[in-house]
């Protein structure tokens, strides 16, 4: 068994004990440590306002003894600055702590590090005991009938020779945090600094699971005092509460992203009152698995990954506007291929193989609604006079929907190149249209 | 005085990547994707579209013919995204796909707005996966372009940039820039090449500047005979 004590080293200043840097305030500090720990141990307690933690059982996982110390004080220590103290038992390891004597031997030690001997201090002085060997001396049959079971059991167990157990500590399943704002937040963008403090501690949860992020929600609680607390809109029901989504198309760690996809999104909301309490939600969590780097340096590509960027594109400009391509078997032109918004899952990709004869006589581009024409004499005009090089390539096709009858031509302007138009068949007076550009 | 001349001369490509001599195209720094096209490789310092520079594509009114031109880099260019950032019509995928560049490579950022077309092309730029960046930007602003610029110097990104010919007066931060018009009857060689022949105008290149204008051929496969029997059906009408 090998016990280490931990506790927030007291502030200087009486600030919230953060360390200055650029990582975001922790919304519960206590927390965080608490979610922080299990990541080395699942044995983690809370006795007294300190953390224990029992490390014997993974000390070979990190690598010894020593090994796993540095990991804990050094390479993954947290934004707080900590004390700790080791021992035996965890009681010893505690009563270190607080005596400030991380080598003190266990007889030496002063009763005030004993809890359960705290309250019978001042009659214990009085016997002559001031610390725990004099008091383990004393005659076990009366100390327990002066004092109560209580002492003689914490004593038993400061000297290992009972077993300790505890609450243990685990992580919840769900993240669910709430924040009080220190002041009314009258704009919506100004959330985002509270949110902030949010996300650091999910990526403390986060870390702790090894898991990354799919769907999130942040809540915010509108001021009940104002008359329109009950607004309705995208984001607020009307029940004072507003709400925000947000999902991720790969489950992710990068608080990064998430605050500028939260930022874009925040943008565009307006609050109908002041908000006083924020909530951050995790609704979907996958297991992350690990990535695997490269050795070699130029095999580290530059930039963030596609998805990424297209969340905030999707963001900021709405995600009808980030289309992709899906090819359609039919014979109009215009139906041949939909453009939809981008989503994460791509669908199955169509073979091209059977199309491609035909359609290397396409234009590149097609006009979204075919353009008319204008008609000098027998000739189409755009930009100039067109002249017919091929054609007509005859189209008799949805007779389903709308009945297109077309025959098509390539033709040329002096001025714009080649293009694609069509005259409608079966019409007493034929109008010429515009269709596509050979770009 | 010779001997001394002589001794004093410096190699050029000595000193640094980016002096060359004034009579002489660039040994380019940058790497370079083949355009598809003999005598334009030839024209472009390194022989080939800069790879991590802006490429500014200059056109009249009415004239697209972008797709022509950038088709043989963009098949060859990988097999991520092109990324499309406001194009003046639909882009036809069934035709693209069969000239080499794949339906699902495609991504169409649409926005009428000038300052969402710059942010969404920076952003493409940024992005690891995308191997080429398009964007039609006919508003933009010669400083607004720089940063484009940089962009793409930096996540070494292909990136052409179309721009109406008005814009041809202005200065631009571009490596390469050129201007795009269709053939006219005037310089004919071959009754296909009149039909469907690009004029191509370096206005800036690393290198001496060309007085003439390149002359593209006219597409190969099934357009080009197409082309050609419409042609002699043509001519053999006429005769007739």
């Amino acid at each position: 068994m090998h016990w280490i004590a931990v506790q927030r080293a007291p502030e200087a200043g009486g600030g919230s004990g953060v360390v200055a840097g650029d990582a975001p305030a922790l919304v519960d500090v206590d927390q965080a440590l608490d979610w922080w720990a299990l990541q080395f141990t699942p044995l983690v307690a809370r006795v007294e306002g300190s953390l224990v933690l029992e490390v014997s059982g993974s000390e070979r996982l990190f690598g010894g003894r020593a090994a796993l110390l540095q990991r804990l004080f050094e390479s993954d220590a947290p934004t707080v600055t900590l004390r700790h103290a080791q021992g035996a038992t965890s009681l010893l390891a505690l009563a270190r702590l607080w005596a400030q004597t991380p080598d003190a031997s266990l007889n030496a030690l002063p009763l005030q590090a004993l809890a359960a001997a705290r309250v019978h201090l001042p009659t214990l002085m009085r016997l002559g005991c001031s610390n725990w060997g004099q008091l383990r001396a004393l005659p076990r049959a009366g100390l327990a009938r002066r004092f109560g079971a209580g002492l003689v059991d914490a004593l038993d167990r400061a000297y290992g020779v009972r077993p300790e157990l505890y609450p243990w500590l685990t992580l919840p399943d769900v993240f669910d945090a709430p924040l009080e704002l220190s002041a009314a937040v009258e704009s919506a963008p100004a959330l985002l600094f509270g949110a902030r403090r949010l996300l650091a501690q999910l990526l403390v949860w986060l870390r702790a699971r090894q898991r990354g992020v799919l769907a999130l929600e942040l809540l915010w609680e509108l001021d009940a005092r104002r008359s329109n607390a009950l607004h309705v809109d995208a984001h607020h029901l009307g029940s004072g509460q507003g709400r925000l989504e947000l999902r991720t198309a790969q489950a992710t760690q990068d608080m990064q992203h998430l605050q500028r996809l939260l930022g874009e999104q925040l943008a565009q909301v307006i609050l109908p009152a002041p908000v006083l309490y924020l909530r951050l939600r995790s609704l979907q969590t996958q297991t992350l698995a690990g990535e695997s780097h490269s050795l070699l340096p130029e095999d580290q590509r530059q930039g963030d990954s596609l998805h990424q960027m297209l969340e905030r594109l999707g963001a900021r400009l709405g995600p009808e506007h980030i289309l992709c391509v899906q090819p359609q078997a039919d014979h109009r032109p215009e139906a041949m291929q939909t453009w939809s918004p981008w989503k994460p899952q791509p669908a199955v990709q169509a073979s091209a193989g059977e199309m491609s004869e035909q359609a290397a006589l396409l234009p590149t581009w097609l006009l979204e609604l075919p353009q008319p024409l204008a008609v000098q004499g027998q000739c189409p005009q755009y930009h100039g006079p067109l002249t017919l090089l091929a054609g007509p390539q005859r189209l008799e096709s949805g007779w389903l929907e709308a009945t297109v009858l077309r025959d098509y031509f390539i033709a040329r302007s002096e001025h714009a190149g080649l293009v694609w138009i069509y005259r409608e068949r079966l019409d007493q007076n034929p109008h010429w249209y515009l269709h596509g550009l050979y770009a | 005085m010779p001997a001394l001349a002589s001794r004093s001369f410096v190699d050029v490509h000595d000193i640094h990547a980016d002096v060359w001599h004034a009579h002489a195209l660039s040994h380019a720094a940058l790497p370079v994707i083949a355009t598809g096209d003999a005598t334009l490789d030839a024209q472009l310092p390194g022989g080939g579209w800069p790879i991590g520079a802006l490429i500014e594509i200059v056109q009249p009114p009415g004239v697209h013919s972008e797709w022509r031109l950038l088709l043989p880099a963009l098949a060859q260019s990988g097999h991520g995204p092109v990324v499309l950032v406001g194009a003046p019509h639909l882009p036809f995928a069934p035709a693209l796909a069969a000239q080499g560049l794949a339906a699902q490579r495609l991504l169409w950022v649409r926005t009428p707005v000038a300052a969402a077309r710059l942010w969404a092309c920076e952003q493409a730029l940024r992005c690891a996966d995308v191997n080429a960046v398009l964007a039609w930007l006919p508003q933009a602003r010669s400083d607004q372009l720089r940063r484009l610029q940089m962009a793409a110097t930096e996540y070494r990104k292909l990136l052409f940039v179309m721009r109406p010919a008005q814009s041809q007066a202005d200065a631009s931060p571009a490596a390469l820039r050129l201007q795009l018009q269709p053939q006219t009857a005037t310089q004919h060689t071959d009754a296909a090449d009149i039909a469907d022949g690009l004029e191509l105008q370096l206005l800036k290149r690393r290198g001496p500047p060309l007085d003439q204008s390149v002359y593209l051929q006219a597409r190969a496969g099934p357009m080009k005979l197409l082309m050609a029997a419409a042609h002699a059906l043509d001519c053999s009408t006429a005769r007739a």
